[in-house]
C-alpha cells in the first residue's frame, strides 16, 4: 500500500519487524495523511478541531492567544469530517478490516497494556473495556479464546500521538495495566480512552480538559468507563482539581501551550509521585513559531531540567505529526544521594 | 499546626505532630514512603464526610473558585471551638485569606505546605481510614457532576449563540452563492441573455421563478421585481434569444431551485436581524465602532467575548490574519496590517495610505471597547460612540494631510510617510574595505577628526559580511590597529610633537601591512 507516511519508522523498537502499517485501506482511517495537513484544515461539520486548527462546526476555539499558531494540525477534528462512516455494513467490502478473525493474531507488544494484530496489515491495538463499543468510531476485532469472547480497538497514530510515539519506538510509556494517570489536554477522549484500555480496570485516568466543547464528548466516553475521571478545568490551575485527583505514576500531556512546561510542573507538584514519569508532546510551532523545532524541543527539555523533571528521551512524531516530539522524564528521580 | 486537606469524600483535618519537619521539606517525601512513617507525622484530628453528592458538588464548586462551603465552615466553627489557637495549613492561598477574615485563625500556603499536601496525598488511604473503594467512587461521582455542572453553567453561552449563528451567516452566504451559480448556469441554457441584464441574485430567482419559459415574458409584468427599463430589456431579449429549448420539467426544477435560493435570502436577512440585536445587546460599545458583522467575527474567533477581552489591541488589530502573521514572522518580514478588521467602515472608508494606520487605532479604541462591553458594568454604548467619533475626525484630519493644531503647528511639519521598519540590515560597503588608497598620506588631526571616528566604528561593525579571500580577511585587523592608533592620537593631539610622530607611525604601519599582505599572498601561492 503506497500511502505516504505510512512507511515503517525505522525498524528498530516499536513495532517488531519494522512493518510499521496501520491498517489502512480503503474505508479505515481517515484516508490517511495524504496532504500531511489531513486533519488541520477545516474538517466537516461537527469537526472538533479546536485546539489549531479552525474547525468548521462546533470550532473548539484555542485556548489563548491565537489559536491558529501557523496554521498547524488541529487536533483530533474527528466525527463528521470522516465521511461516510455510517454503517458499519458501508465500509467492509473486499479489505478492509479485521472482521472474520481468522487470519489476524493479536499478540501483546513490548509495552504492557498495547497489543499488535498481525493481520494483512499490522495495526496497534488495546484491549477494549467495553466490549461493543467504539469511542470515535475505531475499528474493532473480536477474538474468540475459548468460551471468552474479548475485543480489542485499533489505535491509530495519526490521530493519537501517544500511539504515534509507541509505533515510534519510545523506550518506555510508564503507562500499563493498574497504573494512575493524569492526562491534560484530554480533548475529545480519543486517546484517553486507549489510555483507559490500557491501565484496564485497576487503574485510573484523570482527563483533564478545559475546553467545554470537546469535554462534552469527554464526559460521555467516561460514562461508559469507570477509570476515567473527566476534569473540565483549566490545567495551568491544578490547585482548583486537588480535590478529585490523587497521586498519580505518571502525566501526560498534550496541551500543545507556549507555557506547557510550566504547566506540567505544577501538575507534577501536586499530583506527581516522586519518581513518577512524564510523558510530553510537544508541538514546536505551538511554543515558538518561529524558532527551529529541535531549538524549542531543547528549550522546554531544560525548562523540565529546571523543574525537577529529569529528561530520559525524546524522540520526534516524524511520519505522523510534523515538528512534534515526546519527551519522557522522570519526576525527582530517586537514588541520586 | 493543623493541615486542612480537602478530598473527593469530604474534609479532612490533620495534625502536624513534629512541627519540624515543615523546616526541611526536601526529604519529607520520605516520611511519607510507608503508612507507618506517615502517621508518625501526621493524624487525622478530625473528618467531615459530605453528606451526599450535592453537598459534595457544593463542597467542590466552592474549592474551585477559592471560597468556603457550607461544610467547611462546619468543620471549621468546630475546629476553633477546640482549638482556635493553632495556625492552619491550606492548599490555596486565596481559601486561606478567607478562613483568616472569618474565624481569625492564622492559615499558612506556601511551598513546604504544598509538599506536606503531597505527601498526606500519597498516603491518603491510609491516613483516612475510608475504604479506598469508597474514595474512588466518591472522585469518579463528583467528577461526572462537578463536570456537568460546569457545562451546564457555562458562562460563555451567550457568545456561542452568536459565534453559531455568525458562522451559520456565514456558510449561508457561501451557500447561496453556490445556488445563484448554478441557478444562473442552468437557466442560462434556456435564456442566456437574462444573467447579463439581470445582476442582482434575488431579482434574477424571483423573474425565472415569475417567468418559468422565456416565451411567457412578453406578457407579464416585472414591475414588482424589476425596473422599468431592465424589465422592458429582459422582455426584448427574451424574444431574440438564442438559449435551447428546455422541457416543464427542467423549468419545474430550475423553479425549485430558485424557490431555495429566495428562501434561503429571507432567512439570511432574518438571521441577521438576530445577529444584529444580539450584538447590540452584548457588546454595544463593539458593534458602534466596528459593525455587528465584523464584530460577531471578532467574538467568534477569539472564541467568546471574554476571551476576546483578554486579546491586546495589537492581536484584535491582525486577529483573522494569523496565517500572514506567522508566515511573516517565519521569514522576517513586514507583519500584516489587519486581519478581519479591515471590513470595519472605519477602515474601509479610509483610502489606501492611512488604512494601515487607521486599523491600528481603531483596534486601539476597540480592544477598549471590548473590555468595557466584557466586564463593565452599564450597558451604554457611551464609550463606542465617543471613540468613534474621534476616530472619524482624525481619518479627516489625516486625510487632509495637516495637523489642526493652532499652536505650535510651525514645528511640527505633518508628514503622514509610510512606516519603515528601522532595523533594516545595511549593506556592507565594499568601498570601505580598500583602506589603503584612501587614507592620506599625511593627516591632519584636528576637531573634525572626532566626527571621523563614530563612521570607523559603523565600518567596523558591518565588516562580518567580508568574503572568503584572504586578502579581505586581514582588513579588519588593520583597521583596528589604525583605530587604536587614532585613538590614542586624541588624546594627545595637543602636542604638535607627537601629532607628527604618530603621523609618521601611522605611515609606517600602513607600509607594514602592505608588506605583510604581499607577504601573505607569496604565503597563499
Amino acid at each position: 500500500m503506497g500511502r505516504p507516511g505510512f512507511s515503517p519508522r525505522g525498524g528498530g523498537g516499536g513495532f517488531r519487524g519494522g512493518r510499521g502499517g496501520d491498517r489502512g485501506g480503503g474505508g479505515g482511517f481517515r484516508g490517511g495523511r495524504g496532504g500531511s495537513s489531513d486533519r488541520g484544515g477545516r474538517g466537516g461539520f461537527g469537526d472538533r478541531g479546536g485546539r489549531g486548527g479552525r474547525g468548521g462546526f462546533g470550532d473548539r476555539g484555542g485556548r489563548g492567544g491565537f489559536g491558529g499558531r501557523g496554521g498547524g494540525r488541529g487536533r483530533g477534528g474527528d466525527r463528521g469530517g470522516r465521511g461516510g462512516r455510517g454503517g458499519r455494513g458501508g465500509r467492509g467490502g473486499g479489505r478492509g478490516g479485521f472482521r472474520g478473525g481468522k487470519q489476524v493474531v493479536v499478540e501483546p507488544h513490548r509495552h504492557n497494556g498495547v497489543f499488535v494484530a498481525r493481520g494483512k496489515e499490522d495495526a496497534l491495538v488495546t484491549l477494549n473495556m467495553v466490549p461493543g463499543d467504539a469511542v470515535y468510531g475505531e475499528k474493532r476485532i473480536s477474538v474468540e479464546e475459548g468460551e471468552k469472547k474479548i475485543e480489542y480497538r485499533a489505535w491509530n497514530p495519526f490521530r493519537s500521538k501517544l500511539a504515534a510515539a509507541i509505533l515510534g519506538g519510545v523506550d518506555k510509556i510508564h503507562m500499563g495495566p493498574g497504573k494512575k494517570v493524569l492526562y491534560l489536554g484530554a480533548a475529545s477522549g480519543t486517546t484517553v480512552s486507549h489510555v483507559s484500555d490500557i491501565v484496564g480496570p485497576d487503574g485510573l485516568v484523570y482527563a483533564v480538559e478545559f475546553s467545554h466543547r470537546s469535554g462534552r464528548d469527554l464526559i460521555n466516553v467516561a460514562k461508559k468507563r469507570t477509570n476515567i475521571i473527566p476534569i473540565i478545568e483549566d490545567a495551568r490551575h491544578p490547585h482548583k482539581y486537588r480535590m478529585l485527583v490523587g497521586m498519580v505514576d505518571v502525566i501526560f500531556a498534550d496541551v500543545a501551550q507556549p507555557d506547557q512546561a510550566r504547566i506540567v510542573a505544577i501538575n507534577a507538584h501536586h499530583f506527581l509521585k516522586n519518581g513518577g514519569h512524564v510523558v510530553i508532546s510537544v508541538k514546536a510551532n505551538c511554543v515558538d513559531s518561529t524558532a527551529a523545532p529541535e531549538a524549542v524541543f531543547a528549550g522546554e527539555v531544560n525548562k523540565l531540567k529546571a523543574e525537577k523533571i529529569k529528561p530520559q528521551e525524546q524522540l520526534t512524531l516524524e511520519p505522523y505529526e510534523r515538528d512534534h516530539a515526546v519527551v519522557v522524564g522522570q519526576y525527582r528521580p530517586p537514588g541520586k544521594n | 499546626m493543623l493541615v486542612l486537606f480537602e478530598t473527593a469524600a469530604g474534609y479532612a483535618i490533620f495534625k502536624l505532630l513534629n512541627e519540624k519537619k515543615l523546616k526541611n521539606v526536601e526529604n519529607l517525601y520520605l516520611d511519607f514512603e510507608s503508612p507507618d512513617s506517615a502517621s508518625n507525622v501526621v493524624k487525622l484530628k478530625s473528618f467531615k464526610k459530605f453528606k451526599d453528592t450535592t453537598d459534595a458538588l457544593a463542597a467542590a464548586t466552592a474549592t474551585v473558585e477559592g471560597k468556603m462551603s457550607k461544610s467547611l465552615k462546619s468543620v471549621m466553627k468546630k475546629l476553633v471551638a477546640s482549638d482556635a489557637q493553632e495556625e492552619l495549613a491550606v492548599a490555596d492561598a486565596k481559601l486561606g485569606n478567607i478562613i483568616k477574615e472569618t474565624f481569625n485563625i492564622s492559615c499558612v500556603a506556601n511551598s513546604s505546605v504544598q509538599e506536606l499536601m503531597r505527601g498526606i496525598r500519597q498516603q491518603m488511604d491510609s491516613l483516612i481510614t475510608l475504604p479506598a473503594k469508597e474514595m474512588s467512587a466518591m472522585a469518579l461521582g463528583l467528577a461526572h457532576s462537578l463536570s456537568r455542572y460546569k457545562l451546564k453553567f457555562s458562562p460563555d453561552k451567550v457568545d456561542t449563540m452568536i459565534v453559531q449563528a455568525i458562522s451559520l451567516l456565514d456558510d449561508l452566504d457561501k451557500e447561496l452563492n453556490n445556488y445563484i451559480m448554478r441557478a444562473r448556469e442552468w437557466y442560462g441554457w434556456h435564456f442566456p441573455e437574462l444573467g447579463k441584464i439581470v445582476q442582482d441574485n434575488l431579482a434574477y430567482a424571483k423573474v425565472v421563478k415569475h417567468m418559468g419559459f422565456r416565451t411567457n415574458a412578453i406578457n407579464l409584468d416585472f414591475s414588482k421585481i424589476l425596473p422599468e427599463e431592465i424589465e422592458q430589456e429582459v422582455k426584448d431579449a427574451a424574444e431574440i434569444s438564442m438559449g435551447t429549448e428546455i422541457s416543464d420539467e427542467d423549468i419545474l426544477n430550475v423553479t425549485h431551485l430558485c424557490d431555495q435560493v429566495i428562501e434561503i435570502t429571507e432567512y439570511r436577512a432574518q438571521l441577521y436581524d438576530y445577529i444584529k440585536n444580539r450584538m447590540v445587546a452584548i457588546a454595544p460599545n463593539l458593534t458602534v465602532l466596528v459593525g455587528e458583522l465584523v464584530g460577531a467575527r471578532l467574538i467568534s474567533h477569539a472564541g467568546s467575548l471574554l476571551n476576546l477581552a483578554k486579546h491586546p489591541a495589537s492581536t484584535v488589530q491582525i486577529l483573522g490574519a494569523e496565517k500572514a502573521l506567522f508566515r511573516a514572522l517565519k521569514t522576517k518580514h513586514d507583519t500584516p496590517k489587519y486581519g478581519l478588521i479591515y471590513h470595519a467602515s472605519l477602515v474601509g472608508q479610509a483610502n489606501t495610505k492611512i488604512k494601515g494606520k487607521m486599523s491600528r487605532m481603531l483596534a486601539a479604541k476597540t480592544a477598549l471597547a471590548i473590555r468595557v462591553d466584557a466586564l463593565g458594568e452599564d450597558t451604554n454604548a457611551e464609550l463606542g460612540l465617543e471613540h468613534r467619533a474621534k476616530l472619524e475626525r482624525r481619518v479627516r484630519e489625516l486625510e487632509e494631510g495637516k495637523s489642526r493644531r493652532i499652536s505650535g503647528s510651525g514645528k511640527a511639519v505633518s508628514k503622514w510617510e509610510k512606516y519603515e521598519n528601522k532595523s533594516q540590515v545595511k549593506m556592507y560597503n565594499d568601498t570601505a574595505d580598500s583602506t589603503l588608497p584612501n587614507v592620506p598620506k599625511k593627516r591632519k588631526f584636528d576637531d573634525d577628526d572626532e566626527e571621523v571616528e563614530p563612521k570607523f566604528i559603523k565600518t567596523e561593525v558591518e565588516e562580518p559580511k567580508v568574503n572568503g579571500d584572504s586578502e579581505e580577511t586581514e582588513t579588519p585587523k588593520k583597521k583596528k590597529k589604525k583605530k587604536k592608533d587614532r585613538e590614542s592620537l586624541n588624546t594627545t593631539a595637543d602636542t604638535t610633537q607627537e601629532e607628527l610622530d604618530t603621523s609618521q607611525n601611522n605611515v609606517t604601519s600602513s607600509e607594514k601591512k602592505k608588506k605583510k599582505k604581499k607577504k601573505n599572498k607569496q604565503g597563499d601561492d
